[in-house]
C-alpha cells in the first residue's frame, strides 16, 4: 500500500513536470539559502578560528590605531606615534607583561639572483618568537647578541623561500633587502591566508638593531605584549595605566593609544555571521513559506482536477486515508525533490566557494534541510489531501 | 435460497433549501443470486439514488440493508470502502477510467486497494482481461482503446476481485450499436456464468436483457416482474 502510494504520486508528478518544478522552485531556493549560509558560516568559522590561532589570545597590541574603531582618521592621526623606548618602560612597570616586542614594518623589495618580489619587512626583537603562534620550520631565529650588534640575517617567509630557492637550502644564502645583502638565517612555517585575504607567508623579519640602522625608526610601529590569557583583562588595565604614565596623561584626558586584543576580532566577526545567518534565514524562511503556499496551491489545483478519479477510486474501494496518503505523498515527494535539487546546487556551489576559502556543506545541515522540505510538504499537503479524502464519491463520479 | 441482497422500507432524503426531496420514498427489494436485473425509470425517479444505495455508496436515511449478512445501513465510510472493494463491480456509463494508467494498471487498482501482492494482481488482472478478450491491449492506454474496449476494460476491472454483483450504470449510453451489443453480450454470458448482474437503464431493448425488470417512480417501486424464466 506505501508503495502503491508512492507510485501512484510519482507517476502523478510525473505526468505534470513542468508545473510540479515550478512549484518545487520555492523549496528548491530555500533549501539552496539555507545550505549556502551554513557552509559559507562554517568555512568562516573555521578560516577565523585558523587565523586567531594565528594572532594568539594571549597577546595585547599596543599602538596607535583601534581595530575596530568609529573614531574619526584625523583624530587618531593626531596622535603620537609609539616610540621604541616604550619597550624598556613597560617591562619596569608592568608585573602582567611576560615578553615585549617591539615591532616596525614598512615595505621593501627583496631580490635573490634575478629574482625580486615586493613585501614587508619586519623589525623586532628576541621576544618576537613568544608573541607570535608561528615556528621556525629551518634554521633558527636570531639571538640577542644579533639583535644588538645588528647583524644583517633575516627570517623569511615560507613564500619567499619557495619564490627564491624552491629546493635549494635557503639557510645561509645571502638575500639583497632594499639593495643591502641580508644571510638568510631560518624559515617560518607555511601560515596560508589570513582570515583568506592576504597572506602572511611572503614576510621578512630582522633584527630590530639593524632594521633601525638601515631603514628607518619611524613607520608603522606596534608592541605585542604577551600576558597571561586568564589575566588578559587586568593585564590590559593595568598596560592602559602604565601607557598612561609613559605618555603623562592627565585623569579626564582621552587616551592617545590602542590597547588591541583578539577579541576585538571575535565581535566583530560575530556581528558579522549573525549578519549573514540572519539574512540566511530570512530568506529561507520566506521562500520557504512562497513555495509552501505554492505546493498547496498546486495541491488544490490537482485535487480539483483530479476529482472524478478520485470517485473511481473511491467506488472500486480506496478508503478516504488510502487517498489523504497518496496525495499526502504527491506533496512530500514535490518538496523532498525540490529539497534534494537544492542540495545538489548547493553542493556545486560549496566547491566554489571552497575555491575562496576552505569551507564544505556541514553535512548536519544537509539532513535538517531534507528534514525542513518534507515539512513544509506535508504542511502544505495536509489541507488539501484532506478534502480529497472527504469527498463524497457520488458528486466525485458526477463531477465533469 | 438465502438472498443475496435485502433492502427493506429503504428512505433516502435529501434536504434542498426548505424542501425535503424524497428520492428513496420506502423501498423494499430483495436480490438473490444470480439475478440478471434490470433497473428503469425516467430521470428524476430515484433510479440513481438506489443504483448508488445498492452499490453502497449512498447510506439510506432509514431503512435496513442488508448484504450478504452484512448490515450495510450502519457501515462508516471504510467499511463501506471495504464492502464495494469486496463484493460491487461497478460499471460506468463513462467508463472512468485512469486515463495515464495502462489497461493492465486499471483493472490492478481494486487488488491494490485490497492488499493483494503484486505478482498475484497481474496474475489476476490479466486472467480477467483476458477474459473479456483484451489479452492483446493490456498495455494499452484508455486513449489508444475504442470505446467499446475501453469498457471492456472497465467490466475487467468490475471482475477482477470476483464481485458478489455487478453494477452497470447505463453500460452502453455512450457506445455505438455495435460496441453496445459487444457489452451486452458479455454481460449476458457473465450472467450465465453465474454472476449477479444489475442493470441501470432507460432503454426498452437494453433491459430486455435482464430476467427481472424493476421500475421506478416517484421514489418507489411501481412494479417488479419476472420477464424471463432462466
Amino acid at each position: 500500500m506505501f508503495f502503491e502510494s508512492l507510485r501512484i504520486s510519482l507517476s502523478s508528478i510525473y505526468m505534470n513536470k513542468l508545473r510540479s518544478s515550478l512549484t518545487a522552485l520555492g523549496i528548491i531556493i530555500g533549501v539552496l539559502s539555507v545550505t549556502v549560509m551554513g557552509t559559507l558560516i562554517s568555512g568562516l568559522d573555521r578560516s577565523f578560528e585558523n587565523s586567531m590561532s594565528w594572532l594568539g589570545k594571549d597577546i595585547l597590541y599596543i599602538s596607535r590605531w583601534e581595530w575596530f574603531s568609529d573614531m574619526e582618521w584625523w583624530e587618531v592621526r593626531n596622535r603620537p606615534r609609539m616610540k621604541l623606548s616604550y619597550e624598556e618602560k613597560i617591562r619596569e612597570m608592568s608585573d602582567y607583561a611576560l615578553a615585549v616586542s617591539p615591532v616596525i614594518q614598512r615595505e621593501a623589495s627583496l631580490s635573490f639572483s634575478d629574482k625580486n618580489t615586493q613585501t614587508v619587512i619586519f623589525g623586532t626583537n628576541v621576544e618576537y618568537m613568544e608573541t607570535v603562534k608561528e615556528d621556525i620550520q629551518f634554521g633558527r631565529f636570531f639571538t640577542q647578541g644579533e639583535e644588538r650588534s645588528a647583524a644583517r640575517v633575516t627570517i623569511i617567509g615560507s613564500g619567499i623561500k619557495d619564490a627564491f630557492f624552491e629546493y635549494q637550502d635557503p639557510i645561509g644564502k645571502y638575500i639583497k633587502i632594499d639593495g643591502i645583502k641580508f644571510r638568510v638565517i631560518g624559515v617560518l612555517e607555511k601560515q596560508g591566508k589570513f582570515l583568506g585575504l592576504f597572506s602572511v607567508d611572503y614576510q621578512a623579519i630582522l633584527p630590530l638593531g639593524a632594521y633601525t640602522r638601515l631603514f628607518s625608526k619611524r613607520g608603522f610601529m606596534r608592541l605585542s605584549v604577551k600576558v597571561n590569557e586568564k589575566k588578559i583583562d587586568d593585564a590590559k588595565s593595568e598596560l592602559q595605566s602604565v601607557m598612561r604614565r609613559i605618555r603623562g596623561l592627565k585623569p579626564g584626558e582621552k587616551d592617545d593609544f590602542a590597547i588591541n586584543q583578539t577579541k576585538a576580532f571575535e565581535t566583530q566577526y560575530n556581528t558579522l555571521k549573525f549578519a549573514i545567518g540572519g539574512t540566511g534565514l530570512f530568506i529561507t524562511i520566506l521562500s520557504l513559506i512562497v513555495g509552501g503556499i505554492g505546493i498547496m496551491n498546486i495541491m488544490f489545483v490537482s485535487v480539483k482536477e483530479r476529482t472524478r478519479e478520485i470517485g473511481v477510486r473511491k467506488a472500486i474501494g480506496a478508503t478516504p486515508n488510502m487517498i489523504l496518503v497518496q496525495f499526502l505523498f504527491e506533496a512530500i515527494i514535490i518538496c523532498v525533490i525540490g529539497g534534494l535539487i537544492g542540495l545538489a546546487l548547493a553542493f556545486g556551489a560549496s566547491f566554489f566557494i571552497n575555491k575562496i576559502f576552505p569551507s564544505t556543506l556541514p553535512l548536519w545541515l544537509s539532513i535538517v534541510s531534507i528534514i525542513m522540505s518534507i515539512l513544509v510538504g506535508v504542511i502544505s499537503g495536509i489541507v488539501p489531501s484532506y478534502q480529497a479524502a472527504r469527498l463524497d464519491p457520488i458528486e466525485a463520479l458526477r463531477y465533469e | 435460497m438465502s438472498s443475496l441482497i435485502s433492502l427493506q422500507n429503504i428512505k433516502r432524503h435529501y434536504e434542498v433549501g426548505d424542501e425535503i426531496v424524497r428520492a428513496l420514498d420506502g423501498v423494499d427489494l430483495t436480490i438473490n443470486h444470480n439475478e440478471y436485473i434490470s433497473i428503469m425509470g425516467p430521470s428524476g425517479s430515484g433510479k440513481s439514488t438506489l443504483m448508488n444505495m445498492i452499490g453502497c455508496l449512498d447510506t439510506p436515511s432509514s431503512g435496513k440493508y442488508e448484504f450478504e449478512g452484512e448490515l450495510v445501513h450502519d457501515m462508516d465510510d471504510n467499511q463501506l470502502a471495504s464492502i464495494r472493494n469486496r463484493k460491487i463491480g461497478f460499471v460506468f456509463q463513462t467508463f472512468n477510467l485512469l486515463p495515464k494508467a495502462t489497461a493492465l494498471h486499471n483493472v490492478e487498482v481494486p487488488l491494490i486497494y485490497s492488499n493483494i501482492p503484486k505478482n498475484q494482481r497481474i496474475d489476476k488482472a490479466s486472467k480477467s482481461l483476458t477474459e473479456v478478450g483484451l489479452h492483446d491491449r493490456m498495455y494499452h492506454r484508455p486513449n489508444e482503446l475504442s470505446g467499446g474496449q475501453r469498457q471492456r476494460v472497465a467490466i475487467a476491472r468490475a471482475l477482477v476481485n470476483d464481485p458478489s454483483i455487478i453494477l452497470a450504470d447505463e453500460p452502453t449510453g455512450n457506445l455505438d450499436s455495435k460496441s453496445g451489443a459487444e457489452i451486452m453480450n458479455i454481460l449476458d454470458s457473465l450472467y450465465s456464468r453465474g454472476n449477479t448482474i444489475i442493470l441501470v437503464t432507460h432503454e426498452e431493448y437494453i433491459a430486455n436483457h435482464a430476467h427481472r425488470i424493476i421500475n421506478i417512480f416517484d421514489g418507489k417501486i411501481k412494479d417488479d416482474k419476472i420477464v424471463k424464466k432462466k
